[in-house]
């Protein structure tokens, strides 16, 4: 007879809750048209080592590091759809994103003051929510098939929050660590010199691998080059505690004003890009403890009701003169929801700061939970409702 | 309901219409983008008028009634600007050729418009590979008669229009060795072709009514014809030009039509027109599409086998005093330098070279676009 191991292996407990959640995420879409991705979280939340016990309660690196990689290859693709010219030829977009952040962040600050919260804790937390996840908004819209306007400008718009959003942050850690150690050296390191250097490492990877791939000639294994070049930038990054949101996005951006370009089927980076969305979006969920989501049900659902309407008065204001109707305007507001505060704080490393953020921002947990699988939702609506999806009654 | 009589117009007087491709940033692929960027033209006078087309990552700009290449060139320039200056508010690509090179049209969306759900719905999967862009050239006429006498007049000149406006070289990501592919997915329409031989507009009438009452066809807008008369208008609509890459070669080959139709109606003992000239047309149209101005044609009534773009510099001579007249040099000569230096579709197949992608083509067609010279 075989033994049986006492215990499940971590590796195929991971596999399980991949290969359930995909399954449950393809009928859902199927049935109910719930995006894939929201249910990909719920059965993160369900199978994760609070609720069910199913997922081991620490993460292995090598889970992390996939999840890293996931990640960095969504930000690659969000980068590279950053359009410099657009920005240039039209300021209100520059304007409008800079408005919906601050707007955010101000409002999200007075609101957990009003709780009694910490000045410091409060002002990261106001950061974190700043930050649309381009993530979220990249996979739903893939799934979409949407083209448009408001499918355009919540790309971009979620890029450059995330962007203001991990600046933010870093300034504010600054802040605190020069306040408690009192070293400028420390203080800025970890904050602006670090986001300097992993921009700096991503623009230069992002030119070396445009040279390469000229004198190459590939087109082909365009995508797979890239794909291996981002991982190694975000090992790299994540070895010398650098950025990998920043150095990922830079990458994108540089490859794309290198005139790199990637082909229409290739988006997303295909296979592996949805292979390990999967793993993605159910480890978010994963992090997430019920009794956190208890304790921080009634100032959670406050701030995602703030954040909401600040994000859709700062764009919905600015949509005429912009270009856009009013209509696509609030539309685009609507479709910010999705939050990327947990994975910025797990990307950024935020465990230097000797305190244990997640546990601290209960509040945090609920907006994650119930924008991960609200947040598609509302992408999805958004994008049909401005008619930017194909008809499906069309042949 | 009868065909409506024709409007009289302004002898040789012109109009040019164009679809535009509206282009991703990103990837280069078609967008489904003309909501977007009619809602945001809608909101300024626009230089002449600017309409959807039947999928949604097409946009059609018409000029205003014109006489002088001067004038007709300049609205054109002024309509480009305006577009490319709504198109970069909304990070769009905005460009001409007579296909995309390669968009898929199963990916087309149909604009959400009562008529392009009708056709969509008769001609099926026909509609969204219709998604090509061509130029269309009015010319007036002072009458139905005048019309139908250019119409067929002007057959023989066909392959003349499709070779010098060619830009359709690639189609679905693959090189078609045509010059323009975009006629091969207009003759799939069973209307498609060219008009029944009629020089009286009496008689004329008379076929649309029989044409009427088999249930085929409403209006003149169900024929898909090469040339056809519009006479709510009063002019004919020459049909088979692919958009060129820039409004500068648009607004010569309106003009080249035009001196044509000049001379046409003043030289015509030479060449009386008649049915049997249409036995060698769809071979001379294939001849142009296939080969562009490398082609050879069969001429209609001696027969003989002539290279088109002999004919067409023989052609540009005969019409030179008639351009003189009408103001219209510069336009020749840009005609005749594009027989020289080769047509939008040979600048594809080179660019498509010396950039290595099909992606890379569409970026050039978006900068020749936005080019002054």
């Amino acid at each position: 007879m075989i033994p049986l191991p006492s215990t499940i292996p971590v590796f195929l407990t991971w596999s399980i809750a991949i290969l359930l959640a995909f399954i449950i995420g393809e009928y859902g879409f199927k049935w109910i048209k719930l995006p894939r991705i929201s249910t990909y979280a719920i059965m993160g939340f369900i199978l994760g080592h609070s609720q069910s016990g199913f997922l081991p309660k620490t993460h292995s690196d090598t889970v992390l590091l996939l999840i890293n990689i996931a990640f960095g290859l969504i930000l690659f693709e969000a980068g590279y759809r950053i359009n410099m010219r657009w920005l240039r030829k039209n300021l209100w977009i520059g304007i409008t994103s800079i408005a919906e952040a601050t707007l955010t962040f101000i409002a999200v600050y007075i609101l957990l003051l009003c709780f009694n919260m910490q000045t410091s804790t409060a002002l990261l937390l106001s950061a974190l929510s700043m930050a649309t996840s381009p993530a979220t908004v990249v996979r739903v819209l893939h799934e979409q098939g949407s083209s448009g306007q408001v499918t355009e400008r919540v790309l971009l718009l979620s890029t450059l929050n995330c962007i203001l959003a991990v600046f933010c942050f870093k300034v504010i850690v600054a802040f605190m660590i020069l306040k408690t150690s009192g070293s400028i050296w420390q203080a800025s390191y970890v904050s602006l010199f670090a986001l300097v250097l992993s921009m700096a490492l991503g623009g230069l990877l992002g030119i070396v691998i445009a040279a390469l791939v000229r004198s190459t000639k590939t087109t082909t294994h365009n995508m797979v080059f890239f794909a291996i070049s981002i991982i190694f930038l975000v090992t790299l990054t994540h070895s010398l505690n650098l950025s990998p949101i920043m150095a990922t996005l830079t990458f994108g951006l540089v490859s794309r004003h290198r005139r790199i370009i990637l082909n229409s089927s290739q988006r997303g980076f295909g296979t592996l890009g949805d292979l390990l969305s999967v793993l993605l979006f159910v480890f978010i969920a994963t992090t997430l403890k019920w009794p956190h989501i208890i304790e921080g049900v009634g100032l959670g659902i406050a701030l995602i009701v703030v954040r909401q309407l600040s994000k859709i008065l700062g764009i919905s204001i600015f949509a005429h003169v912009s270009g856009i109707s009013w209509q696509k305007g609030l539309l685009v507001g609507f479709a910010m929801a999705p939050i990327s505060a947990f994975v910025i704080l797990l990307l950024e490393q935020t465990h230097y700061l000797g305190i244990n953020l997640v546990d601290k921002f209960s509040c945090l947990a609920v907006a994650v939970l119930i924008l991960e699988i609200i947040g598609p939702i509302m992408i999805q609506t958004a994008v049909k409702l401005s008619h930017e999806v194909p008809d499906t009654k069309e042949y | 309901m009868s065909l409506e009589i024709f409007n009289k117009s302004q002898s040789l007087s012109l109009g040019v219409e164009l679809e535009l491709q509206l282009v991703h940033l990103n990837d280069f692929d078609l967008a489904a983008a003309s909501p977007d960027m009619l809602e945001l033209l809608r909101r300024k006078s626009f230089p002449g008028t600017v309409t959807p087309e039947i999928t949604e990552s097409m946009i059609e700009i018409s000029t205003d009634v014109h006489s002088k290449y001067s004038e007709l060139l300049s609205q054109l320039l002024e309509i480009r600007d305006k577009l490319i200056d709504a198109a970069d508010r909304l990070n769009i690509g905005i460009c001409g050729g007579g296909v995309h090179p390669f968009q898929f049209w199963s990916d087309r969306r149909i604009f959400k418009k009562l008529r392009f759900k009708e056709v969509s719905a008769l001609y099926g999967y026909l509609t969204k590979q219709f998604t090509v862009f061509g130029q269309h050239i009015h010319v007036g006429c002072t009458s139905g008669n005048e019309a139908l006498f250019l119409l067929h007049a002007l057959n023989r000149y066909v392959p003349h229009f499709i070779a010098l406006s060619a830009s359709s070289p690639f189609v679905q990501g693959k090189d078609t060795m045509f010059n323009s592919a975009r006629l091969n997915s207009v003759f799939a329409f069973p209307l498609s072709g060219r008009a029944p031989f009629s020089l009286s507009w009496d008689e004329f009438q008379q076929y649309f009514i029989k044409m009427q009452k088999t249930g085929i066809v409403k209006s003149m807008k169900d024929f898909y014809w090469d040339i056809r008369p519009k006479p709510e208008y009063g002019t004919i609509e020459l049909r088979v030009c692919d958009t060129p890459l820039s409004v500068q070669r648009a607004a010569s080959l309106a003009c080249y039509m035009q001196a044509l139709c000049r001379y046409l109606l003043r030289d015509d003992d030479k060449l009386k027109t008649a049915e049997d000239d249409y036995l060698v047309y769809n071979y001379n149209r294939f001849q142009a599409c296939r080969f562009g101005l490398d082609g050879t044609i069969i001429h209609p009534k001696s027969h003989e086998q002539i290279s088109l773009r002999e004919d067409i510099l023989t052609t540009l001579r005969l019409l030179q005093p008639h351009a003189e007249i009408l103001d219209s040099i510069p336009a020749l000569e840009y005609i005749d330098d594009v027989v020289h230096t080769g047509s939008d579709a040979s600048y594809l197949r080179q660019e498509y070279i010396s950039r290595g992608s099909l992606e890379g083509v569409v970026d050039a067609s978006l900068q020749k676009f936005r080019l002054n010279v």
